[in-house]
């Protein structure tokens, strides 16, 4: 452990030192030599590997915490890994099936579809029908994708945060870190990692997604094959289709991609709002746009998960938002956990104010990444401590809204929530609690107009 | 009474269309939301909601004017949602015991 604790340092020296010179040794203005230690950082995680690359997943969530260069350049992070033999994925199929691929399936291709730092992706076909949880079946020969865990990768993980959390403590002890807890943020990194590393719960996840929009055919998730799947193997239908990346070629078979960011941004509210359970590592690798004029949703190791009490408050966060009322979105953040000290509540509520007014693009859209990150760090300048998922929810919506934008320029991700919010803060006026609470003061103002 | 508040609201509204200019109003400047067309703060989630009450009046007539034709509304036609979530849950307990069973075979495989 103690070699593997040189490693991060070394590398870590190493890829800061590359960046003196763009820092000009120090001298260069604070703007410029942020952006090149941030960048150094961001090298040197990217070479350190899996569990590093969550944490920069993290850090990117945090502009409370971090400097804005070290956010940017941690949202830009690539998970994407050379490709290990086919040899060592056979040894995990083989570990976890006691059978050769081709066993388990008609045919199994050994070069790699993709390869990140936790899995490694393959094509294969099935050799008979299957059934899924939701959808019709799959038939024989049907084209899937075999999603393994790379050998040695939890072990590798679970050791690299336990040296980072040793490094972490260490940090925390010189006063060095005031403004975040380094050690928090490891655990909270160990907890991700541990839910990723468990492909069952991906699985899980994608056929309640399937189920939960089975009346939206523009929609779509791929069937998981439980029989070929376990906690280190996922095995899915194949999904043709385009990635982000790739969106000319997309237009140029005349697939509406305008009409598929509006229902794409949609589809996300519908998640956060009336499901309470959300894709939370949406990237253009992870969305397709397919020749049917759908959107097809990949890989959910992340996912945010709203309890009722949540989901009625961030709506009403949201509705502060559509409707520009600074004190509903104070009043609703501090029961989702962001508490304002009292002394600095007018300051705060004058500073969203403004948030709100000046989020507003030139073509009249509002800006939504301006506005939650530029919250977020309203929050983290007078020191309000801001709960994770909170965090990891405004990083998904900007993430959409970067996505959406993607497509369609021109989208306004607040309005694409404006009817989700208002319908179901309207329905929540039928609630008998709410109702009770608020009837007596209804009647009353009520009595008062009809005597005025 | 139905249970859907802004079914109960649009069919307020259906009742009193011709009467509330005020009403009216709200609907219009919740029509024309969105930066420009709101001042902000409360009043104006007041005139959203009108707005979208307005909208499931209209559909609520629409429905009315189809039953009264003899025709079944859609809404009527969809399936229970706590049944569809049985059968999820049912065919979700499908897919574990898929995976324990291919476990099993797995176990026999390494024994044998």
């Amino acid at each position: 452990m103690a070699s593997r604790g040189s490693t991060v340092l070394r590398v870590l020296a190493k890829h800061l030192l590359a960046e003196v010179p763009a820092a000009r040794f120090g001298l260069a203005p604070g703007r410029v030599r942020r952006a090149a230690w941030a960048r150094g950082t961001r090298r040197a995680f990217e070479e350190l590997g899996p569990a590093f690359v969550k944490l920069g997943q993290l850090i990117s969530v945090r502009p409370d915490e971090f400097s804005d260069e070290l956010v940017a350049e941690m949202r830009s992070m690539q998970d994407s890994v050379p490709p290990i033999p086919a040899s060592a994925i056979r040894a995990v199929i083989a570990a976890e099936f006691a059978a050769e691929p081709e066993e388990l399936f008609a045919t199994f291709e050994d070069t790699p579809l993709a390869s990140a730092s936790i899995a490694q992706v393959h094509r294969a076909t099935l050799s008979e029908s299957y059934r899924p949880v939701w959808g019709e079946v799959l038939p024989p020969g049907a084209d899937v994708v075999v999603k393994v865990v790379r050998p040695g990768a939890a072990e590798s993980i679970r050791a690299d945060i336990a040296v980072a959390r040793r490094l972490a403590a260490r940090l925390a002890g010189t006063g060095l870190a005031r403004r975040f807890d380094p050690v928090a943020l490891l655990d909270e990194s160990a907890v991700t990692v541990e839910r990723e590393l468990d492909l069952r719960q991906e699985g899980r996840f994608a056929d309640r997604f399937r189920f939960d929009f089975r009346d939206d055919p523009r929609v779509v998730v791929p069937r998981i094959v439980w029989p070929r799947s376990t906690a280190r193997m996922l095995t899915m239908e194949y999904m043709r289709g385009w990635r982000l990346t790739e969106l000319e070629a997309a237009r140029a078979e005349g697939v509406d991609c305008r009409g598929l960011a509006v229902h794409g941004a949609t589809a996300f509210m519908r998640q956060v709002f009336v499901h309470g359970r959300y894709h939370a590592d949406l990237h253009p690798a992870n969305l397709f746009v397919t020749p049917d004029d759908t959107i097809a949703y990949l890989d959910f190791g992340i996912v945010g998960h709203l309890t009722p009490e949540e989901r009625m408050n961030i709506t009403q966060v949201m509705a502060a938002l559509v409707y520009r009322d600074a004190d509903r979105a104070l009043t609703y953040s501090a029961k989702l956990g962001v508490h304002v000290p009292p002394d600095r509540i007018e300051a705060v509520r004058r500073g969203l104010g403004k948030l709100l007014d000046g989020t507003t693009r030139r073509d009249g859209t509002r800006d939504f990444a301006l506005f939650g990150l530029g919250f977020l760090k309203l929050l983290g300048r007078h020191g309000v401590r801001i709960p994770s998922g909170y965090g990891l929810l405004i990083k998904s919506l900007a993430t959409v809204e970067g996505v959406a934008r993607a497509l369609y320029p021109e989208i306004d991700i607040v309005a694409t929530a404006q009817p989700f919010t208002t319908r179901i803060l309207g329905q929540a006026m039928g609630d008998p609690a709410r109702l009770r609470e608020r009837m007596p003061a209804a009647v009353r103002a009520a009595l008062r107009e009809l005597v005025a | 009474m139905t249970d859907d508040v802004m079914r109960f609201f649009a069919a307020w509204m259906l009742t009193h269309e011709a009467a509330d200019e005020g009403l009216k109003a709200a609907v219009l400047r919740g029509e024309s939301g969105g930066p420009e067309g709101m001042g902000g703060g409360p009043d104006a989630f007041v005139d959203g909601l009108a707005a979208m009450v307005a909208e499931e009046k209209e559909r609520l007539k629409r429905a009315l004017e189809a039953r009264a034709r003899g025709e079944e509304p859609a809404a009527e036609r969809d399936s229970d949602p706590a049944l569809e979530e049985i059968r999820f849950e049912v065919a979700e307990l499908r897919g574990r015991l898929d995976s324990i069973e291919s476990l099993l075979e797995t176990l026999v495989r390494k024994i044998g």
